[in-house]
């Protein structure tokens, strides 16, 4: 889990120097980075997670407007009659996360949309399923109804999407290569939002369904298997000491690094113990000076925000 | 003997922890009701500013208050939740007063000012704060959504502090209870509101909540406009 603020990201790198392009060889969330993209500054985005960087491409970098009505009157239609569940490769998911109108739904929305001609337009339908399945998912932890049909959500979440794109024109680049591959760019400003091993939180857990929904799999363990092995030399560990060599790789190019964290159940000076040590250490060749601000978000439990910034 | 002498040992000692207890709430009572006044002072301030004609802020605390108890929020947290609700506004005290009190729709420039008011409460108040402190932070994210499209931060679920997701369900419940200017719609019976709040469960507020305020808003009547 992670609270990216970026205004509080931009304050810090002020104190330094300008910023007028930001670099995120990863980012966790799509939607964490409306704030900044709707900024002066040109933003360089990466996700090696392809179902991830599709979100973003539909949310972030969409400058044509909305989802069209004529696609809308077309696509979003009302499934009169079951579909047949054996034809659904996502009949397994039954009764753990969704019902049987819900499948049908994910089955129909999925197929739908290759017939829609304009890629841009197709990616904006599947990426309002995104909004879709994490409503249906937290409805059904909670045990709340769901009030909504199917196609009434669909078209609330394409409407969301118009009024969130809405008078959109800073300047964004989506990429989607393995972080392993990617090359160090020349930026005033690197941005690492960190992600730990051993946490799964709701949202890495819509990530993992919206990813095999993406593919097509029906097994969420090989989604699973697919993201911890994308972003494995990424995760950061606290069990064992972490190899930070791919971040300083990365940071190579850029004036300051910043990495951002949000800490749970343990006191900040632990922290500056465990990880904040050990981070100084790999980036002091790449950089003369740091420094370390945190905010308390809930103090009862010990859960404060980081941010460790990097510069010379 | 040495049980008794034990026994007058334990009597004296927990006259002396009782006699400090109350003297020491007696030296610290007056100074947080007179906290609590000035805090509701600067609070109605802040709703006149933003022209509601009832208190709002402390509207907003006590139902905020009565949903983190039934969450199960410790004094601490309630404290925290309470003064954050009162000047959850406060930010909106540094924007020009034209667009707080306008009766047209703000075009797209202005929403995006106005948006800024959570940044800026947070900031004020953390500047005034030696000790890192929750407050500033529950303050910045009372217009969050639960599936990731409200602001500043555009945080999702359970990044949202939990006092801040109670904060923005129990403002939105506060709104609606008062007629608003700009508003599309405005509700006249509670039994609206609790429909229209269900309706946003997994939307705009965190569905746990959701069923947490509706026995509350059913338990405590709260259902007066």
């Amino acid at each position: 889990m992670l609270r990216l603020q970026s205004s509080w990201l931009l304050e810090a790198a002020a104190e330094h120097a300008g910023v007028d392009s930001l670099f995120f060889p990863y980012f966790h969330r799509f939607s964490a980075l409306n704030w900044l993209s709707r900024k002066e500054i040109t933003l360089y985005l990466n996700s090696p997670v392809d179902s991830q960087a599709m979100l973003a491409r539909a949310w972030i970098n969409c400058r044509d407007g909305g989802f069209g009505e004529r696609n809308l009157q077309k696509f979003n239609q009302v499934i009169k009659k079951p579909l047949e569940l054996d034809l659904n490769p996502f009949r397994t998911w039954k009764d753990r996360f969704f019902g049987s109108q819900q499948l049908d739904y994910l089955f129909y929305w999925r197929e739908a949309a290759y017939e829609i001609e304009d890629e841009k337009q197709r990616e904006i339908f599947w990426s309002v399923v995104y909004q879709i399945i994490s409503y249906w998912v937290a409805n059904q932890k909670a045990g709340t109804r769901i009030i909504y049909e199917p196609d009434q959500i669909m078209a609330y979440y394409l409407n969301q999407h118009q009024r969130f794109v809405r008078g959109r024109s800073g300047r964004v680049e989506i990429s989607c290569i393995p972080l392993e591959e990617l090359a160090a760019g020349k930026n005033p400003l690197i941005v690492f939002p960190l992600l730990f091993e051993d946490e799964e939180n709701s949202e890495t857990e819509l990530q993992i369904i919206y990813h095999a929904w993406f593919h097509g799999y029906a097994d969420l363990e090989q989604s699973r298997r697919d993201l911890r092995n994308i972003l494995r030399h990424y995760l950061i560990s606290f069990e064992k000491s972490s190899d930070w060599s791919l971040f300083v790789r990365l940071a190579a190019g850029a004036d300051s690094a910043a990495l951002t964290w949000s800490g749970r159940d343990l006191p900040p000076k632990i922290y500056e113990q465990e990880l904040i040590g050990p981070m100084r250490q790999a980036f002091s060749a790449a950089y003369k000076s740091s420094r370390l601000t945190y905010k308390a978000v809930d103090r009862t439990c010990d859960a404060y925000d980081y941010l460790l910034m990097f510069h010379n | 003997m040495l049980i008794t002498l034990f026994n007058a040992a334990l009597i004296v000692l927990i006259t002396w922890l009782a006699y400090r207890y109350f003297e020491l709430r007696e030296r610290t009572g007056p100074v947080e009701g007179r906290y609590a006044q000035f805090l509701a002072g600067v609070a109605s301030i802040v709703d006149r500013i933003e022209g509601y004609d009832a208190a709002h802020s402390a509207e907003v605390a006590d139902t905020a208050e009565k949903i983190g108890a039934a969450a199960g929020f410790d004094a601490e947290q309630l404290q925290s939740l309470r003064a954050a609700a009162m000047l959850h506004d406060i930010g909106e005290m540094l924007l020009p007063r034209d667009i707080l009190r306008t009766s047209e729709r703000l075009d797209d420039e202005r929403v995006d000012l106005m948006r800024t008011h959570p940044i800026l409460g947070e900031l004020h108040l953390k500047t005034r704060i030696e000790t890192p402190d929750e407050v500033p932070a529950i303050i910045r994210w009372h217009h969050e959504r639960w599936d990731g499209l409200g602001y500043p931060d555009n945080l999702k679920g359970e990044e949202i502090p939990k006092a801040a997701r109670i904060l923005a369900l129990a403002d939105a419940v506060s709104a609606m209870r008062h007629t608003r200017p700009y508003r599309h719609r405005n509700y006249t019976d509670m039994k609206e509101i609790d429909a229209e709040v269900e309706r946003q469960s997994g939307l705009q507020f965190d569905p746990d909540l959701i069923a947490l305020w509706l026995n509350i808003s059913q338990d405590y009547q709260i259902r007066k406009i």
